[in-house]
């Protein structure tokens, strides 16, 4: 009961558009992340979803109903913000039972709810306390448990893990996974972070300005990024974007001025059906399981991950090989992405 | 068809709806309607009889004697009023500033002359100033400062500034807090880098705290400009405007042409010149302390 | 060392000087009127007593008080100090409750929704802030007589809230906009309107602004006189300043009486303040440091 249909949504702040004539489908039961660097609309976009801005042109559904003026309590959506937002007056369990208490759920129904959610989400010994004394991996558990309390069809989150250390920011990823799979709910998740964004989605719309610049699969967008801002914009080290000293793929016409990308990865030793590529060795980074290394090309210098095997030394001349089948081309004007 | 308001906007509507009736009909209609009462001739004694008269009322006021003793003596009343308020609070501020033992009772003593009641305030300072069995002249015969006693309120060239310190001892307090949190502000980096540059104290207060303090000040300055031109209270219980016109300011000239005479027209037209001089203050004195730092 | 001489030097001339004047009222209001006209003055009252409080409080019982002897003359309106007590009590607490109610739903409003006319709102409740009272007072007199309320408690009432409503929306906008603005978007989403967002988050969580507020509103009407002077004309709907500067302009009236009638006035003000003072201080300077 919950596709999310955006037509032509746009947010304006004055003469700020910071949302612009967005079109996405998002389909029931999917994990569909916005990802984008700072500023790009995504958190605008998440609250018009969730109705807290006013969207200022263009249509929003929820399945065939057009909630465009809908306010948020009318919504039915659940949503996690990156600051938490526990009431800081309410014990955990209040803030959980929350939503239920406002829908005049009977009051037995909500305990079995609470110590239901609170279990799941290993809260039940925290119950008693109040925000304060709870730690920021802990509120973020509240927070979804308030969330997923309600077991709503939408679940909206605005990069919740962002402000968690390394170690646990990977085991709420997980968690919100596993929460996906038994919830069958649409979420719709923001972030900055492609690694969060590469694990969770289904698919990604990769933002800008604004502007949703491609909607696809984690691997669409990363083996066929719509542009050169998507292609830069996922991966680490970022993708190797040269306008010569790299082959030109076949697919690309003669005399056409193109930019080729190389994914640091895609590169073996030299060998049958590659091409080979040879420069010196700038700089060695070993990185435990691999090695990262920055070549010296005619074109221009690469970064380069290979087999920690690979045993290369600063300042010796190195020989590749680059499968053309993996390297991308962009129009050197429009930055578009040139199709095979 | 229906008008389409959002749902915040009709929350909005029925949620200021209260407080927007409540100021447009004791505050905004009573203002509209006291600039037509001023353009009027209306006595209360002559019910039946009130035509209308254009700028008359105000004509009659700006050439009258009266008007220009009064705005003379709230002129000097304020000034002295506002400059003594700030100065004190200045000083009481920068003396709570520092950390010491009683700091804190001495703070909450602050709230003393702030809760008293003006009229309370007044009859206080009366009685401090009785001729015969006030404090005042006791305690200056005993310091030996006076050789005999003395009618205070009864000299003309007294009046307004014993009028004033009662005023000022009950407007210090509030001034003195908001200069306090102002200064409480200031990050303690500048006083230290000022320190190491070899500022000394009086320097440090003119080059870091002075200017630190001006947001606060320009609030002090405006504030207690707008409460003093209008002050009534004190010269009612007090002088009553006398001794003959020593303490005969607006508001008071106000009061009598008003509600002794029963002048209403000239009263609201009066009443007008009184607001109009307080913008007019306020607007100075922010321009003048704009200037300074721009 | 001569800084602590400094300090306590200071500490000394600023505890008599704010709080000297208020503690010669007191001294003077437990002495007998012979020891209260003595000269030079007694600082201390030779023998404390509450005779001119029991007086006041005795006044309305029969009508032997007039002529106290040694203890001096009563006013003949010394009765009505206790009802016009009530008065303040009365009008104090409306304004109160009301002032909140009024102002709370507003400064939610213009805090938090985004709504047409916000600004415009904002700038007329600010607008009413410096218009000066005895600018109003000429055309409430009028407004109010026309209506038949001169003497009405409500009036005067209706009055102290538009002196003191725009001074708390002041307060309580500066307050809510230090509440963070997730709780807000967490309560909508939670499923609470406007109302619920009003009751649920922004009132449990400004607590000590609604205090302030409700001390100002309280202390204001309590303290006011010029419109009260105005709008009562009769004793029976008479306030305590009022009466209390009737004393003061009677020149029958005995010094230790109307010390004692200002000591009456005064202690409810004073009793609030220091049992309310963080929240008083940090609601007065509440939109200091900010604007
Ligand atoms: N209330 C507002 N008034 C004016 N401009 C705004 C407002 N809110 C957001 N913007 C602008 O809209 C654009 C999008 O903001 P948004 O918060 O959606 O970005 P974001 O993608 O969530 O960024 P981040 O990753 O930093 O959270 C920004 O340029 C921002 O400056
Ligand atoms: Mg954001």
């Amino acid at each position: 009961m919950a596709a999310i249909t955006l037509q032509g949504v746009t947010k304006r702040y004055g003469s700020v558009t910071a949302v612009q004539a967005l079109d996405l489908a998002i389909h029931e039961g999917e994990f569909m992340v916005l990802l984008g660097p700072s500023g790009c609309g995504k958190t605008t976009t998440l609250n018009m979803i969730a109705g807290l801005e006013e969207i200022s042109d263009g249509t929003l559904l929820f399945d065939t109903t057009d909630v465009t003026r809908l306010p948020p309590h009318k919504r039915e959506v659940a949503m996690v913000f990156q600051s938490y937002a526990l009431y800081p007056n309410k014990t955990v369990a209040e803030n959980i039972a929350f939503p239920l208490k406002l829908r005049r759920v009977p009051k037995a129904e909500i305990e079995r709810a609470v110590a239901g959610v609170a279990e799941q989400l290993e809260l039940t010994p925290l119950l008693g306390r109040r925000p304060n004394q709870l730690s920021g991996g802990q509120r973020q558990r509240v927070a979804l448990g308030r969330a997923i309390v309600r077991q709503p069809s939408v679940f909206l989150m605005d990069e919740p893990l962002s402000n968690l250390d390394a170690t646990l920011r990977l085991s709420m990823r997980s968690l919100i996974k596993r929460l996906h799979h038994q919830l069958k709910a649409t979420f719709v998740y923001v972030t900055h972070d492609q690694a969060e964004a590469l694990t969770l989605a289904d698919r990604i719309a990769v933002m800008r300005g604004g502007v949703v610049q491609q909607l696809d699969t984690p691997e669409g967008i990363y083996e066929r990024p719509a542009n050169i801002f998507v292609a830069s914009f996922l991966g680490s080290p970022q993708i190797n974007l040269l306008r010569e000293g790299l082959p030109r793929p076949d697919w690309v016409a003669e005399g056409r001025d193109v930019i080729i990308g190389l994914r640091p990865e895609d590169v073996a030793r030299p060998g049958e059906g590659l091409a080979t590529l040879g420069g010196r060795v700038e700089l060695v980074s070993p990185l435990g399981s691999e090695t990262q290394l920055e070549v010296a090309l005619s074109g221009g210098s690469v970064t380069l991950r290979v087999p920690k095997d690979w045993r290369v030394r600063e300042g010796e001349a190195l020989e590749f090989g680059v499968d053309p089948a993996r390297l991308h081309a962009f129009d050197a004007a429009t930055e578009q992405r040139i199709a095979p | 068809m229906r008008l389409r308001l959002s749902y915040d906007d009709r929350s909005a509507a029925i949620l200021v709806f209260p407080v927007l009736a409540v100021l447009l009909v004791v505050a905004a209609y009573p203002i509209l309607y006291s600039f037509w009462v001023s353009l009027h001739d209306i006595v209360l004694t002559r019910p039946l009889r009130r035509p209308f008269v254009w700028f008359e009322n105000y004509e009659r006021m700006l050439g009258d004697a009266r008007f220009h003793t009064a705005v003379l003596r709230t002129t000097v009343y304020t000034v002295v009023t506002v400059t003594v308020t700030t100065v004190l609070a200045v000083g009481v501020a920068l003396f709570l500033n520092e950390s010491f033992r009683g700091n804190k009772l001495l703070n909450a003593l602050l709230l003393l002359p702030w809760a008293t009641p003006s009229i309370v305030n007044g009859l206080m300072w009366k009685w401090i100033y009785d001729p015969t069995y006030g404090l005042m002249n006791a305690l200056l015969v005993k310091l030996g400062l006076l050789d005999s006693y003395r009618a205070w309120l009864g000299d003309p060239d007294l009046t307004l500034f014993l009028i004033s310190n009662a005023a000022i001892w009950k407007q210090m307090p509030l001034a003195a807090l908001l200069l306090l949190v102002t200064m409480k502000a200031i990050p303690d980096d500048l006083y230290r880098a000022a320190k190491v540059d070899g500022a000394t104290v009086f320097q440090r207060f003119v080059h870091v705290t002075l200017p630190a303090l001006k947001p606060g000040l320009m609030l002090v300055l405006v504030y207690e400009t707008m409460i003093s031109i209008r002050h009534f209270d004190l010269f009612l219980i007090m002088t009553q405007g006398g001794p003959g016109d020593a303490s005969y300011t607006l508001s008071w000239l106000i009061y009598v042409e008003t509600f002794r005479s029963l002048r209403f027209g000239t009263g609201a037209a009066l009443s007008y010149l009184l607001a109009m001089l307080t913008f007019l203050l306020s607007w100075l004195v922010i321009r003048a302390l704009g200037e300074r730092n721009a | 060392m001569a800084r602590r001489l400094m300090l306590a030097l200071f500490s000394a001339l600023f505890v008599l000087y704010v709080a000297g004047p208020v503690l010669w009222l007191l001294s003077s209001s437990l002495q007998m009127e012979s020891e209260i006209t003595a000269v030079p003055p007694n600082w201390l009252p030779p023998h404390p007593g509450l005779h001119n409080f029991s007086a006041i409080f005795s006044a309305g019982d029969s009508a032997e008080y007039v002529n106290r002897g040694i203890a001096g003359f009563l006013p003949s309106g010394a009765a009505n100090l206790l009802p016009s007590l009530y008065n303040s009590l009365q009008v104090g607490l409306w304004v109160a409750a009301l002032n909140l109610v009024f102002s709370l739903t507003a400064a939610y409003a213009i805090a938090v929704i985004d709504f047409k006319g916000r600004r415009a709102t904002l700038y007329t409740v600010l607008a009413t802030r410096v218009i000066p009272d005895i600018a109003l007072v000429v055309p409430m007199f009028l407004v109010i007589r026309n209506l038949g309320l001169i003497n009405s408690l409500g009036a005067l009432v209706v009055t102290y809230l538009a002196v003191t409503v725009p001074f708390t929306i002041f307060i309580l906008i500066s307050y809510f906009e230090g509440i963070p603005r997730d709780l807000y978007r967490a309560s909508r989403i939670d499923g609470c309107g406007h109302w619920g967002a009003l009751r649920h988050v922004y009132l449990p969580l400004s607590l000590p602004a609604l205090v302030a507020a409700l001390m100002f509103a309280f202390l204001t009407s309590w303290n006011e006189f010029l419109f009260a002077l105005v709008l009562t004309q009769n004793v029976a709907a008479q306030t305590l300043p009022i009466i209390i500067a009737g004393f003061v302009m009677d020149f029958t009236t005995s010094f230790s009486f109307v010390n004692a009638a200002g000591v009456i006035a005064i202690l409810p003000p004073v009793l609030l303040a220091v049992i309310f003072q963080r929240y008083i201080v940090s609601g007065l300077t509440a939109g200091a440091v900010k604007g």
